[in-house]
């Protein structure tokens, strides 16, 4: 965001080198994240606030937890760990008064400790219970985890271990058996039962709303692929008999609201389907390509905002009701495409004229603008509207071809080509995701009915439509392999992510726009490839983006570990195990490997063939991560990685 | 901060015994900065001037900026281009002009 001399810069924008210190604001400054442009900003503060002080004595504790060895006896492994937690739990409090920029560079500061603070002691098939881990809370305050039949969410409170030892030289001990166990380091609080018997919870949906500790969770019917055509729902796309969203509050599971679509299909894995922004849920509904905004109320209500698909306003269904000459002929477009300073009466009746969709060609009517109204010509046969989107985003099509060439003649061959000749093309365009850019902005993903609910779109043409919501217009329309697009992408993809402020962790995710090194990963990876344009669409596949999908773990700080990223990354998928454990190399230092992580059992010679699959669970700011294992045909080995 | 650590327990009882507290006269908590006085006051901001954050950002504001480009009314090739600045005159020929 742009700022003036006096306020300070948005702390999701920088990212400092290691050597700097904390950077404050000084004179105008366009606040993008690259490390370069946080070199030599620094502005003297002759009057230390209170928090000085405070983190101050915070840094203090921390660098005293670091030099262990030099602290007496006194201070048992245990209270050691306790203070550790303290600390780094104090400096993660969210919603607390210093989340102001000042508070979050120091929070890039302390994360530099983390190099020395990493989980490198390993508890190999921790007696986990028998249940399906999903994730553990961006704030560090629960880990949600389903049951194997899918019916029931239990929650645990991630916790550190306390234990003692008697005697001399205590330091070090390694843990006993008894505290080598799933309850030293997490509490059950809860068990609550969702599901019944036809619906089942969906295991890779799970978003957290961290103001409330609300959980929103989803329950699902079986899909099926074969539907009967319906009005208002496009072919091509399975239904789910019905899905329900359930909004829990995790402090004590009570189940505040629930939101159900019948007949209907949103894209529940990982996700994928709905977007949170602060308290805004958009859910993109497939099936009858609508958008449907929801608010999360403070009192644990969903509440309907709008929905966005055949009508954009909220009074166009009535309005195309009373008119009741529209049941006779088409009729197309809101007011606001009339326009006189850009379009003429010529290019009225042009749009107008193509705002027919011809129904498998049978002959339909059309519509003729005139200065006292609009004449009507009756149709031959009734055929299906364009819905409210599809018709601003033709309009903007129209506009901007229209737009692009001044002189009359050579505008109708420009329309010709860019317009009439792809307008069947963008008129079988399906909305297949969407995001909130802020609370106002969507970033709608449009696309054909192939590519709609598959994961790989490299085949299908895809575009990207920026939609204003209290205006209805859409205010920008890119294709996949837009350079133009890309190179926002490429500056500006913190702002893709669209984080709420009060998200704290969210804030330190790594991205090419807020690290250097990311940065360098990117280029080097551009200049790699042979097609610039496969390697745009290749990068468009990221957006838009899908909400908490990431960790926030500082051990996934590309500034301060290297990693192999096929094998681990902040992105929660699952992965293909290998034997060999990943390595965490520093950053700072090239070759000191700093941490491994073995997922699985030690020895794992005899069932090196069978395919396994692995996913992590990294606690946000305690060092500590979960690594789960799955073998087809055998037990499930749950991992806990810690730093002893 | 010498005489901060010197209470702290310790493992080892010789640690942290080589610090002396700094020098008193030269605690650099101590000094204030030279505070810079203006001998004018031509850039003093307007009474009523409010700074405040700008809404959006900057990610809309680009495609805010790139769609008004392209919406911009163009001109035709053909039509005539009038000069922008009135105060620019034609050249006027040297011969007529060097007496």
């Amino acid at each position: 965001m742009r700022v003036s001399a006096t306020a300070a810069p948005s702390p999701t924008r920088f990212r400092r080198a290691a050597s700097l210190p904390p950077p404050v604001a000084c004179g105008s400054i366009d606040v993008q994240g690259h490390q370069r442009r946080c070199e030599g900003l620094r502005a003297p503060n002759p009057h230390p606030s209170p928090w000085c002080k405070r983190t101050l004595l915070l840094l203090l504790l921390v660098i005293l937890l670091l030099s262990c060895r030099f602290v007496a006896c006194g201070f048992p492994g245990s209270c050691r760990h306790r203070y550790a937690e303290v600390v780094l739990a104090e400096l993660h409090v969210p919603n607390s008064s210093a989340s102001t920029c000042w508070y979050f560079s120091l929070i890039n500061l302390v994360r530099h400790f983390y190099e020395n603070l990493v989980p490198s002691y390993t508890i190999c098939d921790i007696d986990c219970p028998d249940h399906s881990l999903r994730k553990i809370t961006d704030d560090g305050r629960y880990l949600v985890s389903f049951s194997r039949n899918l019916q029931d969410i239990i929650v645990y409170r991630p916790t550190w271990l306390s234990f003692s030892f008697k005697g001399e030289n205590c330091d070090y001990q390694s843990l006993t058996q008894k505290a080598k166990k799933f309850d030293s380091f997490f509490t059950q609080l809860y068990s609550v039962s969702l599901g019944s018997s036809s619906e089942f919870i969906c295991k890779d949906f799970f978003l957290y709303l961290e103001d409330h500790q609300f959980g929103l969770f989803a329950t699902s019917t079986a899909q099926s692929h074969e539907v009967p055509a319906i009005e208002g729902a496009i072919h091509g796309v399975p239904s789910i008999e019905k899905i329900t969203f359930h909004l829990v509050r995790l402090k004590d599971g009570v189940v505040m609201d629930e939101k159900s679509f019948c007949n209907d299909f949103v894209n529940l894995a990982h996700s994928m389907g709905v977007f949170l922004y602060e308290d805004l849920l958009c859910i993109m509904s497939l099936r009858y390509q609508t958008i449907h905004i929801l608010q999360v109320r403070d009192s644990g209500n969903l509440v309907d905002v709008r929905n966005i698909g055949s009508f954009c306003l909220e009074d166009d269904e009535l309005f195309l009701n009373s008119h009741a000459q529209v049941l006779k002929f088409k009729f197309c477009c809101a007011s606001d495409f009339f326009d006189d300073n850009i379009v003429t009466n010529d290019a009225n009746i042009h749009f107008l004229q193509c705002m027919i969709v011809p129904n498998k060609g049978k002959l339909v009517g059309s519509v003729h603008e005139s200065a006292n109204g609009i004449h009507h010509e009756p149709v031959a046969q009734a055929s299906s509207f364009l819905t409210g989107i599809k018709q601003r985003l033709l309009s903007f099509i129209f506009h901007k071809a229209w737009s692009e060439e001044a002189d009359p003649i050579l505008r109708v061959q420009h329309l010709k080509k860019k317009f009439y000749f792809h307008f069947q093309d963008y008129v079988d365009l399906i909305m297949w995701k969407a995001q909130f850019l802020d609370r106002h902005h969507l970033l709608i993903k449009f696309g054909s009915v192939d590519g709609g609910v598959s994961r790989s779109t490299d085949q299908h043409p895809a575009f990207f439509a920026v939609y204003n919501m209290e205006t209805t217009e859409i205010i920008a329309f890119y294709q996949n392999s837009s350079e133009e697009l890309y190179s926002l992408f490429e500056q500006f993809y913190d702002h893709f992510h669209a984080n709420s402020r009060e998200s704290v962790h969210a804030n330190f995710i790594s991205s090419h726009s807020n690290n250097i090194h990311a940065l360098e990963q990117l280029w080097s990876m551009k200049n790699k490839q042979n097609s610039f344009s496969q390697f745009v669409k290749k990068m468009m596949t990221s957006i838009p983006y899908t909400c908490q999908s990431q960790s926030p773990s500082p051990y996934f700080d590309v500034s301060l570990f290297r990693y192999d990223e096929k094998l681990i990354s902040s992105t929660d998928r699952h992965r293909h195990s290998t034997d060999h454990p990943i390595k965490f190399i520093s950053r700072r230092q090239p070759n000191a490997l700093k941490f491994k992580i073995k997922p699985g059992l030690e020895t794992s010679g005899a069932e090196a063939r069978t395919k396994k699959i692995c996913s992590f669970l990294f606690h946000p700011y305690l060092p500590m991560a979960l690594s789960i294992q799955q073998t087809y045909m055998q037990p499930t080995v749950v991992n806990l990685h810690l730093r002893m | 901060m010498g005489s901060l650590l010197d209470d702290w327990p310790s493992y080892d009882p010789h640690n942290f015994s080589q610090l002396r507290p700094a020098d008193s006269s030269a605690q650099p908590s101590k000094l204030t900065p030279v505070t810079y006085r203006p001998t004018h006051n031509k850039t003093l901001p307007p009474p009523d001037q409010v700074i405040s954050t700008e809404a959006r950002n900057i990610l809309l504001r680009h495609f805010y900026q790139k769609s008004e480009e392209k919406f911009r009314p163009k001109r035709a090739a053909s039509d005539h281009l009038t000069p922008e600045h009135s105060c620019k005159q034609p050249r006027c020929d040297y011969a007529d002009g060097a007496d």
